[in-house]
């Protein structure tokens, strides 16, 4: 009973990752974001656009020398991140950022952000919360 | 744990009801209604019309179209479900191990809002394979043409190729203009809706791409057959406790999966619990499919709708098209080279 259940769940586990196709955002970020420009930005957040269809949070990016470089950061859609419970003031000017991510086709100082770490290590845009389920009541998002 | 199996214990009575009266027609759905009406009279406005109003969600897993591999299931075992929807909850967290699909994905998914599997292997009630039926030589032509301008479909999705040379080569999502042609089927995220009525109308609000849908119930005739619309020409009228709204006049520059500005889309809401809608479309189109097709979801509410102004910030857009240059500029720079060899 136990070897048939596991069976079960391999077979459909498998056939979730052979078919699950990824349901798209917005707009393709494959059109806009080089899957070969991997990207890692240690820098410190100057301003955050609150805006829709997508936030993009700025970042100065200092080299060996100290000179600064702003990168734009494109990030999830305000609503959903607003019932995960982030919002416009999450990341204050000033705030020490990792951000993990893909570069702009075009070789400009942009990039989607996909991992975002603060400096104490916690994760901004990871981590399920409760069910994972949005606006069920159960999760503060936080 | 408790209460994902009741809730698919509930949708798996509510779904074989909805089924019975798709086959057994009209009767049947005078009996659903009659059986309803003493629950249903719970739900009423000041001015006596069925109250479905408030915020909801039709987000779900569960596919349009039932994968092949399940034949002619039409329900998922439990622990399909369980398994399901931990891959659901483990995909917020995953990062795929392939760039090309890490990027596709948007991001990691943690703001992602798709909903959990509703114990059905497709949306699609009707016909009984949940497919949808076979398109005439017409509508496969369209829905190809649809498929190209969206870009190649790679393992990974649509590869988000297509033309970039201008805004117009980009789909209408891209561009603000609308989130999906009707009737609209659960996506990644923002499946939210907002219903309000007043005596004689009823308004649908999308949260994506923020528009309304006005819908008269009085019985008036459809618009000009030369005005066409984005989300058509809406009609309603309540047959019991079910609103039915009736769409026409749409454009011939959206397509529901290949469909034609001709399609005919009847759409049906009925409360059925304090926290559920069931809501079912027909579509049909005989330029476009032999036949037509019934698709049945439950809507749950969801907390306020925050408006979704998509041209507020279009940075995408720009990129998309910075992007195609510097393809131009790369097959330019291969041509050079190949030339002066």
């Amino acid at each position: 009973m136990r070897t048939k259940f596991t069976l079960i769940v391999a077979g459909v586990t498998l056939l979730l990752l052979a078919t699950a196709a990824p349901v798209l955002a917005h707009h393709s970020f494959a059109a806009e974001f080089d899957a070969n420009k991997p990207v890692k930005l240690r820098g410190t957040v100057t301003r955050v656009e609150w805006i829709n269809p997508h936030t993009w949070i700025h970042i100065d990016v200092k080299d060996a020398n100290g000179t600064a470089t702003e990168w734009m950061i494109e990030g999830g859609t305000p609503n959903t991140l607003l019932r995960r419970g982030i919002d416009r003031n999450s990341l204050p000017a000033g705030t020490e950022v990792v951000v993990d991510g893909y570069r702009a086709k075009s070789g400009l100082n942009r990039a989607n952000g996909r991992d975002l770490t603060l400096a104490d290590g916690r994760k901004l845009f990871m981590g399920s919360s409760g069910t994972g389920a949005p606006s069920d009541g159960s999760d503060s998002g936080k | 744990m408790h209460r994902r199996l009741l809730g698919f214990a509930v949708v798996l009575v509510a779904v074989v009801s909805l089924m019975t009266a798709e086959a057994s027609g009209q009767a049947a759905s005078a009996a659903t209604s009659k059986a309803n009406a003493p629950s249903a009279a719970r739900w009423r406005t000041p001015w006596g019309d069925p109250d479905l109003q408030g915020s909801w969600s039709n987000a779900t897993t569960t596919p349009l179209q039932r994968p092949a591999r399940y034949g002619d299931r039409k329900f998922l075992t439990p622990e399909e479900v369980k398994e399901i929807d931990r891959q659901t909850d483990i995909g917020t967290d995953q990062r795929p191990a392939n760039a090309v699909r890490d990027v596709a994905d948007a991001y990691n998914r943690f703001w992602w809002d798709r909903g959990y599997s509703d114990g059905r292997t497709s949306l699609i009630v009707d016909p009984e394979n949940g497919r949808i039926p076979a398109m005439t030589a017409e509508g496969q032509k369209r829905l190809a043409a649809l498929r190209a301008f969206e870009g190649q479909t790679t393992e990974f999705g649509t590869d988000g190729g297509g033309k970039a040379d201008s805004w117009e080569d980009r789909s209408l999502y891209e561009r603000c203009i609308i989130r999906a042609p009707l009737p609209r089927v659960s996506t990644g995220y923002d499946n939210n809706y907002q219903i309000v009525q007043s005596p004689g109308y009823v308004a649908i609000l999308q949260e994506q791409m923020h528009e309304t849908r006005i819908v008269p119930l009085d019985a008036r005739p459809h618009l000009d057959g030369s005005v066409r619309q984005w989300l058509g020409d809406s009609r309603g009228h309540w047959e019991g406790s079910t609103l039915v709204v009736e769409t026409t006049n749409f454009t011939d520059q959206a397509s529901f999966e290949g469909s034609s500005q001709n399609m005919r889309l009847v759409e049906r809401w009925t409360r059925v619990a304090d926290d559920r809608i069931d809501y079912q479309f027909t579509v049909e189109d005989p330029s476009t499919w032999t036949r037509p097709w019934t698709a049945a979801v439950a809507w749950h509410p969801v907390g306020p709708l925050f408006e979704y102004a998509c041209h507020e910030g279009n940075y995408g857009l720009y990129g998309i098209l910075e992007g195609g240059r510097q393809k131009d500029k790369e097959a330019a720079e291969a041509t050079r080279k190949e030339s002066s060899k």
